[in-house]
């Protein structure tokens, strides 16, 4: 089975199982957790940058995951992407609401494990991957807005600071990059 | 860039988890009820899910699956929602048949219906269920496009029951919350909590009977309500109480 075959049964899975779970299935919350969990802490850990935390923030979405799969639309994407979303949503809440007492070393060690953690992302999709064609078609530090805010999980302020440019340019980066990604794996 | 590039950009940079809070909830308020721009956000995360699906794995900590199954079998948090003061919010289970029919039966008043076949109807019900209370002022909530979105019937004893017209999914984390200004001079007062949009009925006894034409509204607040006591979210409905006719 190739990579993509893998990934479409995974998200297929997701799908099943959140309706399972929406009918009061805990096997399918289980489930889910088996197949997903250690990729859902580290996607989230990117973010926080603490494995505690980040396990923090997995168990908090797989209570939401619960909660909220009768929710889940298969209209509307995929059942995996749903899940994802909800471990980043408690993620960037997570970073954010802790920002405002940044502790000083760990402020730092995380500044430069995010660039690693970015680079480390990209150079991680498939060579056949569409999504990385598309980046890598991008020039270096617009493809570097897009991937600190969603693999890092950093802000427009944050960005403009990383990338030393400012603000609006950190914005229209992000902007464009979004829409040239989108018509070029149209 | 044209309107359809800005949500399309728009729709990405919530995916990213860029907006500012007040955008976001802005956004998220659009998404409860535009299918196009929910599909263009389920877009997005599909598009950017390869770079979640290759991060290197991190084994959870042996105990983690239990904590969540812990919290699990708690039971539904709803309930335990801090109300503000002297509001008791209570989200009514599926009405019967009956119940059904007689706010049918409010809401036909003032259209003034007639006849052998109503009669007998009316006579069936009332053998059937207790009088009901009339409200002493209803008000027709209203978007922002004149659609009518919610009614709130008041009673005399200060209860009001919402019905929302339209489905909102609210979003996790928040809440609707439905509001009245007796007076400019006090402000916008909160009615209660409407956790989900389904036919709620809140109990507030510290307010005055409405006056004609008084606001009432329903805004999207934080889980819990609103920090402040006044509304900080963005207005889903608005419209003026009326007493029936």
């Amino acid at each position: 089975m190739t990579a993509d075959a893998v990934a479409t049964d995974r998200t297929d899975l997701c799908a099943a199982d959140l309706a399972a779970c929406a009918r009061g299935d805990r096997a399918a919350l289980r489930a889910i957790y088996e197949r997903e969990a250690a990729t859902l802490i580290a996607v989230a850990a990117r973010i926080v940058r603490r494995r505690e935390v980040a396990e923090e923030v997995v168990q908090e979405a797989f209570v939401q995951i619960w909660r909220r799969a009768g929710s889940f639309d298969p209209a509307l994407g995929s059942g995996r992407g749903w899940v994802f979303a909800i471990v980043r949503n408690r993620a960037l809440n997570a970073v954010r609401d802790e920002r405002h007492v940044p502790v000083e070393d760990e402020a730092l060690a995380a500044y430069a494990e995010a660039a690693t953690d970015v680079d480390d992302a990209f150079g991680r999709l498939a060579a056949s991957s569409a999504l990385r064609r598309c980046l890598g078609g991008l020039e270096p530090r617009r493809r570097a807005s897009l991937l600190l805010a969603y693999v890092a999980g950093l802000s427009h302020g944050e960005i403009a600071e990383r990338l030393n440019v400012p603000l609006g340019t950190a914005k229209a980066w992000v902007r464009r990059s979004l829409l040239a990604l989108k018509e070029c794996m149209a | 860039m044209s309107p359809r590039e800005t949500d399309l950009a728009l729709a990405g940079e919530y995916a990213l988890g860029l907006l500012p809070p007040a955008e976001h909830e802005a956004f998220e308020l659009r998404l409860a009820t535009d299918r196009t721009l929910a599909l263009a956000v389920a877009a997005w995360r599909d598009r950017l899910h390869e770079l979640d699906a290759a991060a290197p794995p991190i084994a959870p900590s042996p105990d983690l699956w239990a904590k969540i199954e812990g919290a699990v079998e708690a039971p539904p948090r709803v309930a335990a929602a801090s109300p503000p003061r002297s509001v008791r919010p209570q989200v009514e289970g599926r009405p019967s048949v009956f119940a059904g029919l007689w706010e049918n039966l409010t809401l036909w008043r003032g259209v003034g219906f007639a006849g052998a076949a109503a009669s007998i109807a009316l006579g069936l019900v009332l053998v059937a269920t207790p009088k009901p209370r009339a409200p002493i002022a209803i008000a027709v909530l209203l978007t922002s496009d004149g659609v009518p979105g919610a009614i709130v019937d008041i009673y005399a004893d200060g209860e009001a029951l919402v019905a929302p017209l339209q489905d909102v999914s609210v979003p996790d984390g928040r809440t609707l919350q439905v509001w009245t200004l007796p007076d400019v001079q006090r402000g916008p007062v909160s009615i209660g909590l409407m956790p989900r949009a389904a036919r709620t009925r809140l109990a507030s006894m510290e307010l005055p009977a409405p006056k004609p034409r008084q606001l009432y509204e329903i805004t999207l607040e934080p889980a819990g309500g609103s920090p402040t006591a006044r509304p900080t979210g963005p207005i889903l409905y608005k419209g003026y109480a009326e007493p029936p006719r």
